[in-house]
């Protein structure tokens, strides 16, 4: 079931009216209610699947009592290698099998051997690095006694598989979302109402910028031979406005469902495009993924605290897992790459903690300076989509090769009405830059003008959507 | 609660009237697959020759031009899925049925179920032709609901060319499409051409489950005494250069093995055939009017051809 499809306009409000008027009075059917809505919800994808996250939550939902009951240091190690193992393992097998299986095969082929092994035809369950990694943070959090462990398993299950964050985040951490299960949630009118907003814009984003860029990008990437490079440049231009559209759309969507059921998730962008340094960039672009990985694999490597050297190699590894993480392929692994060798100026230059205010604070237009900053973070980010997008890396190379050519400078055979579009719609996120979403519009003290945006936004949806594409994180 | 729910209740009312107008909108207003059904459904008894395909047949098989009383059933982008589910309807109320003519085009024989168009088609099959579509559930809110299926935009554009024509139906009492009655100029059809046969091109060799169908068709004529002919319309032949030679082998191939193992089955291709000219497209892959009455011509000579024979 798609946030974006008729189906979910007609099982969210049931599901709305039944948790707050049905089932509002005991907490524990409520999150029953919620844990089978959840498991419903993921059904609809393949209900095949639901077997996984029933054992990554039995798993982890044991584990963490386990880890409760003893202090010893080598059994508490035990406990959470079975996690980590369990769950690496199921993520491994079902998303990595395959890539490992041909990455050794060319390997022991460059060296004349062949490598009698055969890749599986394995389907990838929806959402599975999501949940894994939301369930891993759980126990790595027990287990290094920064949170208790639950004992309430309706309360786990419905954490670890709560339907608005389920398949495409953002990935919570237990300290957030898991008390929020243990307490009983009030009905909270402006926080629904703010959730609704959300919901208009992530609609906005995922079936207008979105799926109307996917058209040109499918076209631009798939006969890229064809084109010269300023039009491959706006691919890539267009690439970056899809995948933003798409997944902070789909955040938005997710956050907004959450608050209208009570819940406060965290927020996964901020604004990406206008970050001034990469710095800034990974901590406005998929935040619960970044911060995840600042927590339990940076950090752990030593961070910053360390030489330069180990550093620059903790640098590295977070961003090549990071590439990793998006899926089996080459192509990620260099996107990651790319991140890191542009990150490593930022260490150099003791950078990497700048601009963590917005740019340009009260001001109407962007200086001089905050404009380059911004234009050659987003350049830098627009090449390595190149990679993120291509179908491997000779793909992205050729494209590259094209997109840098002297045909770079002449006229692109691109939709200048979308490109303006885009234009104007970062004109908006550069006033709201200060907001929370785009749509925190409570400055407009006139109701009829604020609900008049609403209308006017509901109408481009209606009428500008593009054709209906999958949402792209779900692949991950 | 209840303020937010009256809130969002009265946001919704105007959607909800555009909706309510919309579903209106085409429960009333006769389109290509209602006039269609209708015409079909009431006169059956004395159609001599049946026409299924898509828009090639649709736009390219005037039954005007045929001495046999004719029926075009072909319709914009009908794949052999919906060419089978209408002929088992209504093959049991067409007495005098004598020739079936189905369409093969490049498209036909890898065509896969509920993509492209039939995603939105379907519905339509379903709620304006009274087909049973097994591709559509039970539970798919679409099926009640035609506003649902197209977005907005083309609903609007729907209402617009209907303020505009006076109709939506696109077809003649026989069920011939009578709107392609312009040309091209030659460099505008080879610009044309490569967009199309990009297009067309699904990667696609496998003909299994498209030949399985044929082959079910074939077999219900048979048991009728019902003789079939599988065309392979005329296209410009800068679009059929740009297409995959061999999937075109292939298609070809699959047509006359249809032909030499069923004994009511006959071939004509005319994808290279000479006689249709630039003129006679309305664009690279589409016969327009003037091309439309020498394709029935030659149809319905090769017709008469069998029935003295």
């Amino acid at each position: 079931m798609l946030f974006n499809t008729i189906d979910f306009a007609i099982f969210m409000p049931i599901v709305f009216l039944l948790y707050w008027f049905v089932f509002k009075k005991n907490i524990k059917i409520q999150n029953l209610f919620l844990l089978i809505t959840s498991y419903f919800f993921y059904a609809c994808w393949d209900w095949r699947f639901l077997g996984l996250i029933f054992v990554s939550s039995l798993v982890d939902y044991l584990v963490g009592l386990s880890l409760a009951k003893t202090e010893e240091k080598a059994k508490r190690k035990t406990l959470l290698i079975t996690s980590l193992v369990v769950n690496l393992g199921i993520l491994g097998f079902f998303k990595y099998y395959n890539f490992f299986i041909e990455s050794f095969q060319e390997v022991f082929s460059l060296f004349g051997r062949s490598l009698e092994s055969s890749s599986l035809n394995i389907l990838l369950p929806v959402g599975i690095s999501f949940y894994t990694f939301q369930t891993l943070s759980y126990t790595i959090d027990v287990y290094r006694k920064r949170i208790e462990p639950t004992n309430n398993i309706l309360s786990f299950f419905t954490f670890v598989s709560f339907f608005p964050q389920l398949v495409a985040g953002p990935i919570e951490r237990a300290s957030n979302l898991l008390p929020q299960f243990e307490r009983k949630r009030q009905f909270d009118y402006a926080k629904s109402v703010d959730g609704l907003r959300l919901i208009l814009l992530g609609l906005f984003k995922k079936m207008v910028i979105a799926d109307n860029c996917a058209l040109a990008v499918n076209e631009i990437f798939t006969n890229y031979s064809e084109y010269n490079g300023s039009t491959l440049f706006f691919g890539a231009f267009f690439f970056a406005f899809q995948i933003y559209g798409d997944f902070s759309g789909y955040s938005d969507i997710a956050i907004g469902t959450a608050r209208l059921l009570g819940f406060d998730l965290m927020q996964n962008f901020n604004s990406p495009y206008l970050s001034r340094n990469l710095g800034e960039f990974w901590r406005r672009w998929h935040i619960s993924l970044s911060t995840w990985f600042r927590d339990y694999v940076y950090i752990p490597l030593g961070g910053n605290q360390v030489s330069k050297a180990k550093w620059i190699r903790n640098i590295f590894i977070v961003f090549l897992l990071s590439g990793f993480w998006h899926g089996a392929n080459w192509t990620f692994i260099i996107w990651g790459f790319i991140h890191a060798l542009f990150f490593l100026p930022l260490i150099f230059q003791n950078k990497n903690g700048h601009f963590k205010d917005v740019a340009d604070p009260g001001k109407l237009l962007p200086s001089l300076k905050s404009v380059v900053q911004i234009g050659s973070t987003f350049l830098i980010v627009l090449v390595a989509w190149v990679f993120f997008r291509a179908e491997n890396v000779t793909h992205a190379f050729l494209y590259l090769q094209e997109m840098f050519s002297v045909s770079l400078f002449s006229f692109p055979m691109v939709s200048k009405g979308l490109v303006l579009f885009l234009m104007v719609y970062m004109i908006f996120e550069w006033l709201q830059r200060d907001k929370k979403h785009l749509l925190e519009i409570d400055f407009i003290r006139s109701k009829p003008l604020r609900i008049a945006v609403y209308y006017c936004l509901a109408f481009i949806i209606f009428y500008f959507a593009g054709d209906t594409q999958p949402f792209i994180y779900f692949q991950f | 609660m209840k303020k937010l729910l009256t809130h969002i209740g009265l946001f919704l009312i105007p959607i909800l009237m555009v909706w309510i107008l919309a579903e209106v909108f085409y429960r009333t207003v006769p389109n290509n697959y209602s006039y269609k059904h209708k015409q079909i459904s009431n006169n059956n008894n004395d159609i001599d020759v049946l026409v299924l395909g898509d828009s090639h047949t649709f736009y390219g098989i005037n039954p005007e031009w045929l001495s046999l009383k004719t029926y075009n059933l072909a319709n914009v982008s009908q794949t052999i899925y919906f060419d089978k589910l209408l002929f088992e309807k209504h093959i049991n109320h067409l007495p005098k049925l004598k020739y079936l003519i189905l369409s093969v085009e490049y498209t036909t024989l890898s065509q896969a179920d509920n993509t492209q168009e039939d995603i939105w088609r379907k519905y339509f099959y379903h709620t304006q032709m009274d087909l049973d579509v097994p591709l559509i559930s039970w539970y798919n809110p679409k099926k009640y609901s035609l506003a649902l299926v197209r977005k907005f935009d083309k609903t609007w554009k729907s209402y617009k060319d209907f303020r505009k024509e006076g109709s939506l139906i696109g077809c003649d009492s026989r069920g011939w499409g009578n709107t392609y009655l312009s040309t091209m100029d030659s460099l505008e059809i080879q610009r044309v051409s490569n967009t199309t046969a990009k297009k067309h091109e699904d990667g696609s060799m496998d003909f299994s489950l498209n030949s399985k169908r044929i082959q079910e068709i074939i077999d219900l004529c048979k048991e009728r005494h019902i003789e079939v002919l599988l065309v392979n319309m005329p296209v410009f032949t800068g679009y059929l250069d740009r297409l995959s030679p061999e999937k075109l082998q292939k298609i070809e191939t699959a047509c006359e093995a249809f032909e030499s193992k069923n004994p009511n089955v006959s071939h004509i291709n005319f994808l290279r055939d000479l006689r249709f000219e630039l003129t006679d497209f309305e664009d690279p892959d589409h016969l327009n009017a003037q091309g439309a009455k020498k394709c029935s011509l030659l149809i319905n000579e090769y017709l008469e051809q069998k029935q003295t024979d």
